[in-house]
């Protein structure tokens, strides 16, 4: 029998070495800033994945609270090649929680950094800390009585604006696309030196939060999904918050509606009539965030008959598929534009037109209502109900704004998904021209066999979209390197070079989007 | 009937179980109600549960394990909740939070944890069909011998079971505990063991957990326990 590991180490680092590191920790940030002891790391060991937490257990977590301390930390990292996997409120649920891509691996928790650097009510701008929450910021402009909407995804209030832009997420406003909004960037290299991007270089500049591009190259996207330095302090744009805001929801009854849904309103996001990143959720996406539980239904192994989403449907209302979306500006401005879509769905015939004073409270209007204007709730963690067992995992593949790939998407993902027995849980996050293509993969982390079939689905889903041409924008950890191979040997040769160049030690997050000096190519 | 109305029937109904008293939590830390009892390691306990037929059998469990008086509040999942539970671990006084949810509840507490900086023992996912449970444990130091206990515990309740525990900074394989399903009647008593081992983290508990009078029948569903200490 061969021994087993007993303690948890970063790869490559004996004992010896990583105690003198954590006594260097220690010395930087104070005791009660270095957690070593079990109890208190297992809260950043709760992962979703189909593979055992110990796969992902962390070494140790830090908690730094300024520019000076993580300087301290990188060095002491270089003296001891000790890898840091760096989180801000470490949301990321369904795609790592909070926990490294690797075992081992000391986790850098920002959260306490968590100052609110400034607000200008006027440009419209935010310029927050890691540890900021969206719920602090939304306290903040209530408090303030500021005309501000935020923008965030569906966690809310406990998550925040860096985390969630440093993994490129998006939001359900007309500012939802979030990096696009973000302006400015603050960050400690790998050698500790503090690098601002944009106009935030310039000596008493006050274009930084306002001008993205500075001069020369702009290299803030390459800080995002990345791991060639540790954000911390971002920028950000804010909406106005308008006078008028109308919240609408259209009801398909059928599936293969989604093609004709999706032509008609892209060009109503292309010209702007409706601003928002718009939703189409499918059946199982509303019920579950509506509350329905699949036990309600069956008690069947396997993915839910067609049969039993018809009867969720007639039992609930909900559709087929369910299109959330909202109108802003001025009574006059709304006015238009609602005659203006209404009369396209209208038209149409298909659809069932549901305003806010038709849905009054009910769920789940209610929450994407308050998504899509910028206030926080939790409603759609509902999800991890539907089939319960622990297991989840976003498979977020991108599409072209087209009806026909959508329906080639939702049948592909559907058709493999029930081929292991699992649900197609999805929805389409609207852009004018692209769709996140969302899929909760849900699944009984209790169950080996279940837990092996969602692995396998999860890997038969990136194959077969990548022979279509398709990949996805964002992967939970246990994934990164693979779908890395999905963009091709040049990108990742360039995006190793840099690694080279900025952090030759490879003590940043090394495996983050399959970024790591020590595996790659030398396999 | 209101929603409102089967909440407060069912709240009664459990404050009504031998020694429980439902209410705020943040008014019983605040010493305006009766205290959560005090494990043998002398922090006050408080005992979450949300989940219908589980609860009370999880109940019956956690005061077993002590005749003091135990604190019990009904955990929500919305954003108001969730960030007193925060704002209470993070500047409460010193309490364990012991609980069995469900999924979304579970998933969203252990993360609050996590920010507030508290400590988590035990973190138990639990799944119970009909003839079968199967429950995949992570642990520490203080959980030492509970999956064992357990185990003999499960397979006192008739069912067959599986059960994998992950001891943090322990071997990369899990221990792996099954037993096949006996004839005769099945039970629920795997809830009143949760509640029982968790309400007696660090304690010495006894070897067999008291037969719950609430776990004649078997629970099925998807639950998450947990152990939770400030």
């Amino acid at each position: 029998m061969s021994e087993q590991n007993t303690t948890v180490l970063p790869k490559g680092v004996v004992q010896k070495e990583f105690d003198q590191a954590i006594e260097k920790f220690r010395a930087l940030l104070g005791e009660e800033n270095v957690l070593v002891k079990a109890d208190q790391l297992v809260p950043y060991n709760k992962i979703m994945m189909p593979v055992k937490n110990a796969a992902h257990a962390p070494s140790a977590a830090l908690t730094a609270t300024t520019v000076e301390q993580i300087q301290g930390v990188v060095k002491i990292c270089n003296e001891h090649r000790i890898p840091i996997w760096t989180i801000s409120t470490g949301r990321n649920f369904g795609y790592g929680t909070a926990a490294p891509v690797a075992r081992g691996q000391v986790i850098l928790d920002l959260k306490k950094m968590n100052k609110i650097i400034n607000i200008d009510p006027v440009m419209c701008t935010a310029l927050v800390e890691p540890g900021v929450t969206y719920g602090q910021l939304y306290d903040y402009i209530q408090e303030h009585q500021l005309p501000l909407m935020l923008s965030f995804s569906a966690p809310s209030a406990i998550a925040g604006p860096v985390g969630n832009t440093m993994d490129r997420g998006v939001g359900y406003t007309p500012y939802g696309e979030h990096f696009m909004m973000q302006c400015g960037m603050e960050v400690v290299m790998a050698n500790g030196a503090v690098y601002r991007t944009g106009m935030g270089g310039v000596e008493g500049s006050n274009t930084w939060q306002i001008f993205k591009w500075g001069y020369g190259p702009t290299l803030d996207g390459m800080f995002t999904q990345a791991n060639y330095g540790i954000t911390t302090k971002m920028g950000f744009w804010l909406m106005p918050k308008p006078p008028v805001y109308k919240p609408f929801e259209v009801i398909f009854e059928n599936e293969e509606d989604i093609v004709e849904i999706v032509d008609l309103l892209r060009p109503l996001r292309m010209s702007g009539t409706i601003p928002n990143s718009v939703v189409i959720a499918n059946i199982l996406w509303e019920a579950s965030s509506g509350n329905v539980r699949r036990s309600a239904y069956t008690s069947e192994p396997g993915h839910t008959p067609d049969r039993i989403l018809k009867k969720i449907q007639e039992d609930t209302g909900m559709g087929a598929w369910n299109l959330y979306a909202a109108l802003y500006g001025t009574q006059e401005q709304v006015d238009v534009n609602w005659k203006i879509v209404s009369d396209v769905f209208k038209k149409h015939g298909k659809g069932r037109i549901v305003t806010q004073e038709e849905a009054g409270d009910t769920q789940p209007f209610k929450y994407r209502a308050e998504l899509m204007s910028g206030v926080p709730n939790l409603q759609e963690f509902g999800l991890y109900n539907w089939r319960g067992g622990g297991g989840s995992m976003w498979f977020a593949p991108v599409s072209e704004a087209r009806g026909s790939e959508c329906r080639k998407q939702a049948a592909l993902a559907k058709r493999i998904l029930h081929q292991y027995g699992l649900d197609y849980v999805g929805e389409f996050i609207v852009a004018p021209r692209d769709m996140h293509h969302v899929i909760d993969v849900l699944y009984d982390r209790t169950n080996d066999e279940e837990t092996s079939r969602a692995d396998a689905c999860f890997n038969e889903l990136l194959d077969e979209f990548e022979k279509q041409g398709y990949a996805v924008y964002r992967v939970n950890t246990r994934f990164q390197e693979r779908v890395a191979q999905s963009y091709g040997p040049v990108k990742r040769d360039v995006e190793h070079a840099i690694k080279r160049a900025l952090d030759p030690n490879n003590i940043l997050a090394p495996g983050r989007s399959g970024i790591d000096l020590d595996t790659y190519k030398k396999a | 009937m209101s929603v409102n109305r089967r909440f407060v029937l069912k709240g009664m109904a459990l404050s009504s179980m031998a020694g429980l008293t439902m209410g705020s939590w943040v008014g019983a830390l605040s010493g305006t109600t009766a205290r959560p009892i005090a494990n043998a390691a002398g922090r006050p306990i408080l005992a979450l549960i949300n989940e219908g037929a589980a609860e009370s059998v999880f109940l019956d469990g956690a005061m077993a394990a002590s005749s003091s008086r135990l604190q019990v509040q009904r955990a929500g999942r919305d954003l108001g909740f969730m960030l007193n539970f925060e704002r209470q671990l993070r500047s409460g006084p010193p309490l364990r939070v012991i609980g069995l949810l469900d999924d979304a509840s579970a998933a969203l507490m252990v993360d609050m944890a996590r920010s507030a900086g508290a400590r988590v023992q035990w973190l138990g996912q639990h799944t119970a069909e009909a003839g079968f449970t199967r429950h995949h444990l992570l642990t520490t130091d203080i959980a030492a011998g509970c999956s064992r206990q357990f185990s003999r515990q499960l397979h006192a309740c008739g069912a067959g079971f599986s059960l994998d525990e992950e001891h943090h900074g322990g071997p990369l394989v899990p221990r792996q505990l099954t037993g096949s399903a006996r004839r005769g009647n099945q039970s629920a008593q795997w809830a009143a063991s949760i509640g029982y081992l968790l309400a007696s983290l660090g304690a010495h508990p006894a070897l067999t957990t008291p037969w719950a009078p609430t776990a004649g029948k078997p629970v099925t569903g998807s639950f998450v326990s947990f152990s939770i200490e400030v």
